[in-house]
């Protein structure tokens, strides 16, 4: 049995070899979600990492812990990653929208004008839904949401994009998902962000460790 | 730690089998990487580097949920409330260093599940400082300083690295290491200027550290195989003897200034070189027990596997039928 200096070790009687090699079933980790947060009121949404969940609202709770924990934040979503399209890589000079597959004229959607209302139904009706957009502007940056375009396919929803918001540049890479498949922080449970500030012995600049070292060299002299 | 203090098992140039990639490909990303753009998991990449970025970033996460296990037996032991808190809060953040790196590692496709099988079944290593115990608060304290203090130089240093997810990784990262460092250092601080029992613990803690501490950043140059193709794809951002000194030129005189003393006669910084000199570490003994011979291998990958075992229930019990598994993105 393995002898530790911690009792609850020793508690566990582990065996000093094991008799047989550990393995692990597929999912065992499950799948992942990515996770976006917003630093302060009216700030984009910003890719923080991904968790490993079960299903979403577990996945909420784990990128609460591991995103909000140390840094504030005013609200958080979180995507599974198998629902969102990415466009391929481009360098940090050029726009990612330069290199979408091009689709026929005839499928070619316009960008969803806000004013019109009616026309809006009719396009929901016919299957149009809301898509998130996020654009990477530089390599070893993170993605941040630009904005929202109505689309009947992630594919058409990366050209609405183009058109929407293609001016901006660079562009390293594109990001969409369907508005529906990401859950969103409530603005009504805002205060689950306010914990951070009381917990002051997790903040380096809680401890004054120069006095004491001053103090010690002034009595030692 | 805690980045490349295991590149002790690089291949050598015969065996880095670049002449088997694309030479158009491969201009293409090294000339990518010289402009200073980072790769990110979409973009071709040479096998090497897929490899050798794998098992770092593997490690590294390795280093921080091992690496949390000495301090984290002390939690329940600490002295006094406020300090048990800390200690808490320091331990949680090193575990969630390790899944920041863990996702980063399985963008380049190695999946969690293989990297944690790899680690108790004793496949992949770990920072060897990890491998020796902290029998009292004082050795934990010298950990939460100085070990942590060496992982920043690592880190700092790997921040710079070529690929984005490592980076963003780092970067979060290093932003909380300014805690532990702190709070590590006060700890230190306090019982070495503590009553006479105090200060002879912390400096028994720091003798029995020493020697380990000097073999954290990993064999000196002279020792190690070629690097320079990992340097130029900016894997490997600092030799060994470069970080050494740094992490020397930076805390000896902390450690000093304190009224405690180093177990190395030898050690002094030459002025004129600016490099620190000290007796040699023992390479030997830092192979037998990184190769599992040390006082708590056993122990840390036990504990490990315990935990694996015991949550497994928990998570098949939690999985749905619809899961499916993507790498992550970034
Ligand atoms: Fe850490
Ligand atoms: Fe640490
Ligand atoms: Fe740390």
């Amino acid at each position: 049995m393995i002898q530790s200096f911690d009792p609850r070790m020793n508690r566990l009687g582990l065996p000093d070899a094991p008799v047989t090699a550990a393995t692990k079933t597929a999912l065992d980790q499950f799948g992942t979600y990515e996770v976006f947060h917003q630093k302060k009121d009216g700030a984009p949404y910003v890719y923080v990492g991904p968790v490993h969940a079960p299903e979403a609202d577990v996945a909420f709770l784990f990128a609460k812990e591991q995103f909000s924990r140390r840094f504030a934040c005013t609200g958080m979503w979180v995507v599974p990653t198998a629902a969102i399209t990415v466009t391929d890589y481009v360098g940090d000079q050029e726009s990612a929208y330069d290199f979408l597959p091009l689709l026929p004229k005839s499928v070619a959607p316009a960008p969803g004008n806000a004013d019109d209302t009616a026309g809006e139904a009719a396009a929901y009706a016919a299957g149009e839904e809301d898509y998130d957009i996020f654009h990477l502007k530089k390599r070893g940056k993170a993605h941040q949401h630009v904005g929202k375009v109505r689309a009947s396919s992630p594919a058409a929803a990366l050209q609405v994009a183009k058109a929407v918001f293609g001016e901006q540049r660079p562009v390293v890479n594109v990001w969409t998902t369907r508005s529906a498949d990401v859950l969103r922080s409530d603005e009504e449970d805002r205060d689950i962000w306010s914990t951070t500030p009381e917990k002051k012995y997790r903040d380096a600049i809680s401890y004054k460790v120069q006095d004491r070292i001053e103090k010690f060299k002034a009595e030692n002299k | 730690m805690y980045g490349s203090a295991s590149t002790h098992d690089l291949p050598t140039t015969a065996t880095t089998g670049l002449e088997n990639e694309d030479p158009i490909l491969l201009a293409e990303f090294e000339a990518r990487i010289a402009r200073g753009e980072k790769i990110e998991p979409g973009d071709w990449m040479p096998a090497l580097y897929r490899k050798q970025l794998t098992r770092m970033i593997e490690q590294h996460a390795h280093s921080e949920i091992i690496g949390s296990l000495p301090e984290g037996t002390w939690i329940t032991r600490a002295p006094g409330f406020r300090r048990k808190m800390a200690q808490m809060a320091k331990v949680q953040d090193e575990v969630g260093h390790a899944q920041l790196l863990y996702s980063a590692a399985e963008t380049l496709g190695k999946t969690r599940e293989q990297m944690l099988i790899d680690l108790i079944n004793g496949k992949s290593k770990y920072s060897n400082v990890f491998n020796y115990p902290t029998p009292t608060w004082a050795d934990s304290n010298v950990i939460s300083w100085l070990i942590d203090a060496g992982a920043i130089v690592n880190q700092l240093a790997n921040a710079k690295g070529s690929y984005g997810p490592y980076c963003r990784a780092l970067d979060r990262i290093c932003a909380e290491e300014a805690f532990h460092l702190k709070y590590g250092h006060d700890a230190v601080v306090h019982m070495a200027t503590g009553t006479p029992i105090q200060r002879a613990m912390m400096q028994a803690a720091l003798n029995r550290w020493w020697p380990a501490i000097m073999t954290f950043f990993g064999p000196s140059d002279k020792m190690s195989v070629h690097t320079e193709i990992l340097m130029r794809w900016k894997v490997k951002m600092a030799s060994n003897d470069e970080c050494r000194n740094q992490f020397l030129d930076m805390y000896v005189p902390k450690i000093w200034e304190i009224g405690l003393t180093l177990p190395d006669e030898k050690l002094a910084k030459n002025e004129e070189t600016g490099r620190w000199e000290f007796t040699e570490p023992d390479w030997e003994d830092f192979k037998r027990v990184i190769n599992g011979d040390g006082p708590c291998n056993a122990e840390r990958i036990a504990v490990r596997r315990a935990a694996e075992e015991n949550g497994a229930w928990v998570r098949r019990a939690l999985l749905t039928p619809k899961t499916q598994y993507v790498r992550p993105l970034a």
